[in-house]
């Protein structure tokens, strides 16, 4: 695969862009970093109102209609956490001129339309009108309930709000249902003139074609904003102090435990090459101490698996279990993090989980998606690395380092979502 | 051993497909500038295959679940399993089970062979006992569970229950907690002895790599199985549902809706230009771009949760339009309103096109992820049709077809609705 170009293209404005003929289609990805803070809920409506229309397609139906016509161009938006940074996202995928059916440049066309959305909206009178910003504002919240439906969203999302209140990593990606609710046009126009304005922002393009075209009419947008870009900083707790429990009891079926740790890290940087490994043997793929227990040995559940965010310094660990299985479950969990911090981890278990990590790494490259979203999840570097970098670093990790790296580890909240008396029965 | 290449000039693809000694049909398609190597080894049996054909001419029935059961206990052998086996190479392995097959896969970017030599082992190596059948009901038994919290699941079970009285589309791809229960090492010999004969399997391996490197290890680990295919039971339906509504309450904060119209069907399978046809036709219908979505939209009947499928298999056949709604009756309704509008007036001509245009590009764009064709060749194959001619079937299609789909599928009669509803507090 070939190295990516990086160019400034505005203050604060990276444009990376990977010429590849190895895909069918071309993909652009613009995404935007905001600080987490009150204006979460404005901003998450910014990139879902801007997916939904523009001044040359006014409404849905007509920019569907011209997406249909670009050979079913996939247009998405999307808002994550980052860190305690909000990431707002809009990417457009579409097939290769070279399969067109006629003779239109798919391409050329996709690029413009996209630059479009971002940079001339449909506004009446300098402002969003009230029937759009309403609609958006009913689907986000639908969106937002819709994603706390799914029980394991739902746990993880209390697990962080509890374990974090007092930080910015506590507030939700796309705020509250009554922040959405009282959101006034103006508050959406304000967004996004914020959000073009101060975004720290990186483009990324994987395509067979030239980028020049799109690197032009990106420049051309920005050329018009007057930039002063502000990065988002994260605030790291080291360690925890006495750990918390705290449960919740709904007529599920299921119950939901999430265990939130600190990981020892003081920067985004900080032993995150051993940590990443220390996380996956606890709790990475098949060969993991919490897969081979907790599921394997025990029977206790379908999955129990260990993530990091080293954005932000956090391991969460997950698993669907019946409700009173959850000492039983909590205490395994906590003795198998245990043991690798007493060196207690195999060299196959070891070798397993170098194995994985690297074979991964290995797979971004072949597909526009992961690529893309290899190199925005670097948003905030100041260096932007290749997948081929990483995987030399995590050749280099040792045992001795993952399991140092472990030993910062600290249990700060246990979260459980419980099946209330009686709901945890089969149906009727 | 008979090789052939099938190419695609357009789509700048090509692949082998080898018919092996044992049986076994062996696809290859190595793609250049890639890293990964995709493998998927699966056989043509799944949830919908509760019965066997016994010697004397008669079925006889196995426990529902017993597929996706059969699919996690493969893993295992009596010494090291396949999981431990896999962490070895760095391999990423895994499963599924669907309504018409179970598949084992792996995706790797290194020791390729020694990973399809592992694959192809595993699957022919059956190993049973009482005790690890009895462990692996508690894991399965977490997986039926968490599904039944999903409102997205269980509003389509519901949905297939409602609409289809004996065909086995209405049970649950892992059965039940009771079902799974009866399960036994002696089930498992019994089904896998019938459903993993080579002659009833598919391997296809995508990426980087080559037919050689493929041959060489198939010729090795292969072992030639007894049997034929396993035969599977069509049984004719009547095309009413057993209940036009049915409704569930879950723990959810958002309603979810699936309206379901069966198809009537004198044969087991349908042909890529009905399968086709049938898609273009739902999208028209409630595609993003069209008039019914906007008007749902604009009315806050629906949100971008909305989507429609064409849903088929062995025997079974139907349009699904759904997604979250405050009002799912009210949703359902507009939805048969705008067919019956479509039925007065037909479909124009500019509407197929762009349809057709969106399904010919989303087509194209399977081809970016090995993982996806892999498992569309598997698909394909076992539908008895090639990877490629779908794009030339969508390429030949017309208004007419799709117009006589609109005709044939979706009929009020033939269909239900199916509700999910957040549980009410007292």
């Amino acid at each position: 695969m070939n190295k990516p170009i990086i160019k400034e293209i505005a203050d604060g404005v990276r444009l990376c862009s990977l010429k590849t003929s190895q895909f069918k289609t071309g993909k652009i990805t613009i995404t935007m970093a905001l600080p987490l803070d009150e204006n979460v809920s404005a901003n998450a409506v910014v990139p879902h109102i801007l997916h939904r229309s523009c001044r040359d397609y006014p409404d849905y139906s007509a920019l569907n209609g011209k997406l249909a016509e670009l050979y079913g161009a996939v247009l998405m938006a999307n808002v994550s956490k980052h860190g305690e940074a909000q990431l707002l996202s809009i990417s457009l995928t579409s097939i290769d001129d070279r399969f067109s059916l006629t003779d239109e440049s798919i391409a050329k066309e996709c690029a413009q339309l996209l630059t479009k959305l971002i940079f001339e909206p449909k506004l009446t009178n300098e402002c969003f009108e009230e029937a759009d910003v309403e609609r958006e504002k009913r689907l986000l919240i639908e969106k937002m309930e819709s994603e706390m439906d799914n029980k394991n969203v739902y746990a993880q999302q209390r697990c962080e709000q509890v374990m974090c209140e007092n930080e910015a990593f506590g507030i939700p990606k796309y705020g509250t249902k009554e922040k959405i609710s009282a959101l006034t046009p103006s508050d959406i126009y304000d967004a996004w003139q914020r959000t073009l304005k101060t975004a720290v922002i990186l483009i990324t393009v994987i395509s067979s074609g030239e980028t020049d075209g799109i690197e032009q009419s990106f420049a051309m947008g920005f050329s018009g904003i007057k930039r002063s870009p502000v990065k988002p900083k994260t605030v790291f707790i080291k360690s925890a102090n006495a750990p918390r429990r705290v449960s919740e009891e709904q007529s599920v079926k299921q119950g939901k435990l999430v265990l939130g740790f600190r990981a020892g890290m003081e920067n985004a940087d900080d032993k995150k090459y051993d940590l990443y490994v220390a996380t996956d043997i606890f709790g990475g793929g098949t060969y993991s101490k919490l897969f081979s227990n907790v599921r394997e040995k025990m029977s206790l559940c379908y999955y129990c698996q260990a993530t990091l965010q080293r954005q932000k310094g956090v391991i969460f660990v997950r698993s669907g279990i019946e409700t009173e299985n959850e000492k039983k479950a909590t205490d395994e969990i906590l003795r198998q993090l245990e043991l690798i911090k007493q060196g207690n981890v195999s060299e196959d278990e070891f070798n397993a989980s170098i194995l994985a990590v690297c074979d991964r790494i290995n797979g971004y490259n072949d597909s526009p998606e992961t690529i893309s979203a290899w190199y925005f999840s670097q948003i905030l570097e100041d260096e932007i690395q290749t997948p081929e970098y990483y995987f030399e670093k995590y050749k280099s990790v040792t045992l001795d380092g993952v399991i140092n790296a472990a030993k910062g580890i600290t249990l700060d909240t246990v979260f459980m979502l419980s099946s209330k008396p009686g709901s945890g029965e089969g149906q009727e | 051993m008979n090789i052939k290449e099938i190419k695609n000039e357009k789509l700048g693809e090509s692949y082998f497909h080898i018919e092996h000694p044992t049986g076994l049909d062996i696809f290859v398609m190595p793609k250049v500038g890639y890293s990964s190597t995709f493998a998927v080894f699966a056989t043509k049996y799944g949830s919908i295959d509760t019965k066997i054909l016994q010697s004397n001419g008669r079925f006889a029935e196995i426990p529902e679940g017993t597929a996706h059961f059969l699919e996690h206990k493969l893993f295992e052998s009596e010494d090291l399993d396949a999981f431990e086996r896999f962490a070895k190479t760095g391999a990423n392995a895994n499963a599924y089970t669907s309504f018409d097959r179970t598949a084992y896969l792996f995706s790797c970017t290194s020791n390729f062979s020694e990973n399809l030599e592992i694959l192809l082992d595993f699957v022919q190596s059956p190993y049973f006992t009482p005790a690890t059948v009895e462990k692996e009901q508690g894991i399965i038994g977490q997986e039926i569970r968490m599904y039944k919290d999903n409102a997205g699941w269980e509003v389509m079970f519901n949905l297939l229950m409602a609409l289809y009285r004996i065909h086995p589309v209405r049970i649950d791809i892992a059965g039940t907690v009771e079902s799974i229960a009866q399960i036994t090492a002696d089930t498992l010999y019994n089904c896998y002895k019938n459903f993993y004969n080579l002659k009833n399997m598919a391997l296809a391996v995508v990426g980087n790599t080559t037919v050689e490197e493929v041959m060489k290890i198939a010729d090795k680990v292969l072992k030639p199985t007894e049997g034929e295919k396993a035969v599977r039971d069509f049984v004719i339906e009547s095309p009413e549902p057993i209940k036009s509504y049915t409704e569930e309450r879950l723990q959810v904060n958002v309603p979810q809706f699936l309206l379901g119209f069966k198809e009537d069907i004198g044969t087991p399978e349908r042909s890529l230009k009905e399968k086709l046809s049938a898609q273009i036709l739902l999208d028209i219908v409630g595609g993003k771009a069209s008039p019914l979505y906007k008007r749902m939209m604009d009315s806050g009947l629906i949100n971008t949760t909305f989507s429609h499928e064409y849903f088929d298999g062995f025997g079974y056949s139907a349009a699904f339009f759904g997604g979250e709604s405050k009002e799912p009756e009210k949703a359902a309704q507009a939805i048969k309103e705008e067919i019956v509008r479509l039925n007065s007036v037909g479909i124009a001509q500019s509407d197929f096109e762009k349809s057709r245009r969106e399904l010919y590009g989303r087509m194209i764009m399977m081809y970016n992820d090995i993982d996806d064709i892999a498992n569309h060749i598997i698909e394909t194959n076992f539908s008895g049709n090639g990877l490629f001619d779908e794009i030339e079937v969508c390429k030949s299609l017309t208004v007419d077809d799709v117009n006589t789909r609109l005709k044939e599928l979706l009929k009020e009669k033939y269909s239900a609705l199916s509700v999910i509803k957040p549980i009410q507090e007292v």
